[in-house]
């Protein structure tokens, strides 16, 4: 009970989310109607995209300082599942954006395109794993790119779309925040929850991940610490 | 530091794919572009160039000259000055790359002051970059590993950057230029500040 209770607690909230979130009250608003329900799933995504690529980035550091195979095995299973967190979130955001503005991709959202170059950062970080044939050096130079895939990543969804001024997003460029729709938090009560929900099922998917890494060094004999 | 002026062929290899190049686009646009184009096609030319050239940047060093420059510098000075030297060789390139386009096609900055500072600004964060990523990719076999994990990480400066250059035609207002520029000069800053912490673990062997 006293490891697992966060695993419990992800399937609770996560269980909560999809049946409120489907059957919960929402606020009537034209354009969006049903499909704000797709803020318990889409903007979650994201989040948990940055958490398992801030967890990986802190692995990779570790792995500078100390030089063990396991923050690499940590870093790199993070940094996994984190990049299917973020096709998941740019995948969601898509069929929202179809139905709100009405088309799959939209040029002037400068948020789309800075997502789907921060995808493209950490497809470069597997690109980059896969061409070193020493486990050590290969360990020590994408655990120096993921700090600096990390921090482009963090400029490229937090300060580009602050200078560019326009977007779509809510919140941005003149548009009003969820809060404002969001007049008696009926959107809240589940919003906060789903957060977390998919937060620790990210965390939860990464270290089965780092497990199975590890099982699958352990056959082939490798170093495992 | 500035062992690379010795290689001069590779100098001379650069000048002549920038030239190579304009004049390719400049056959294949017809000789005519409007400004937008103008503006792209130029920082295209220039990444493309700038990736030529710092690819180099540590392919030389790979066995005997490796050893010598560990023994002789350390860490710090050797990130630094390569930086230095790519981020001065970077500059001169665009302007290189900028003479060659104003001679084929009309010339369209207005603000050649305002200009050369994004030029300058943007060579340095260029270098800032291709450096310790080049020194990453000088360990691998794989020769465009460079370009794909160049090309999405210089995105946010490359934006930014051009949208800079939109001062050509004045699409872009004034206080626009002071936001725009101290983005560029935060992005300047915060990646030399990672090459220079990050490029120790790399050197070593």
């Amino acid at each position: 009970m006293k490891n697992y209770w966060w695993k419990i607690l992800c399937i609770i909230l996560l269980l909560y989310t999809v049946i409120v979130g489907f059957t919960g009250k929402i606020p009537e608003l034209n354009i969006l109607e049903e499909s704000i329900r797709n803020l318990y799933f889409h903007v979650p995504m994201w989040f948990s995209m940055i958490t398992l690529m801030f967890v990986s980035m802190i692995y990779s550091l570790l792995y500078l300082n100390k030089s063990k195979i396991e923050y690499d095995i940590k870093a790199s299973a993070f940094a996994t599942v984190g990049f299917v967190f973020g096709i998941l979130g740019i995948t969601t955001g898509s069929i929202w954006a179809r139905v709100t503005w009405g088309a799959w991709w939209v040029f002037q959202e400068v948020k789309l395109n800075a997502a789907a170059a921060a995808l493209l950062v950490y497809a470069a970080y597997f690109i980059l794993r896969g061409s070193f044939d020493d486990e050590e050096k290969k360990a020590r130079f994408s655990a120096v790119y993921s700090v600096f895939a990390f921090v482009m990543f963090m400029v490229l969804i937090g300060v580009i779309p602050r200078v560019a001024g326009a977007s779509l997003h809510p919140g941005n460029g003149g548009n009003p925040g969820f809060n404002s729709y969001d007049l008696d938090n009926s959107l809240r009560i589940v919003f906060y929850p789903a957060v977390i929900g998919w937060i620790l099922l990210a965390v939860w998917i990464a270290t089965l991940k780092v497990r199975t890494i590890k099982i699958f060094r352990k056959i082939h004999k490798l170093d495992i610490e | 530091m500035l062992l690379e002026w010795r290689q001069k062929t590779a100098v001379a290899t650069i000048f002549i794919y920038v030239l190579g190049t304009t004049f390719l686009i400049y056959l294949v646009f017809q000789g005519n572009i409007n400004i937008p184009t103008w503006i792209a096609l130029f920082w295209i030319i220039s990444l493309f160039t700038t990736v030529n050239a710092v690819s180099k940047s540590f392919m030389k060093d790979a066995n005997e000259q490796f050893y010598y420059l560990r023994n002789i510098a350390s860490p710090v000075e050797i990130i630094l000055s390569k930086i230095i030297y790519n981020a001065v060789f970077i500059t001169f390139l665009s302007l290189i790359i900028y003479a060659v386009m104003a001679l084929f096609f009309n010339e369209n900055v207005e603000d050649k002051k305002l200009f050369l500072l994004t030029v300058i600004l943007g060579a340095i964060g260029f270098s800032n970059l291709f450096t310790l990523l080049s020194a990453i990719t000088a360990r691998t076999q794989n020769i465009v590993l460079l370009a794909i994990l160049g090309f999405p990480i210089i995105l946010p400066l490359l934006l930014l950057i051009v949208k800079m250059s939109g001062l050509a035609d004045f699409s872009i207002s004034q206080q626009d230029i002071y936001v725009n520029i101290s983005a560029i000069l935060l992005l300047d800053v915060i990646t030399l500040v990672l090459s220079v912490i990050l490029f120790p673990y790399i050197w070593r062997d």
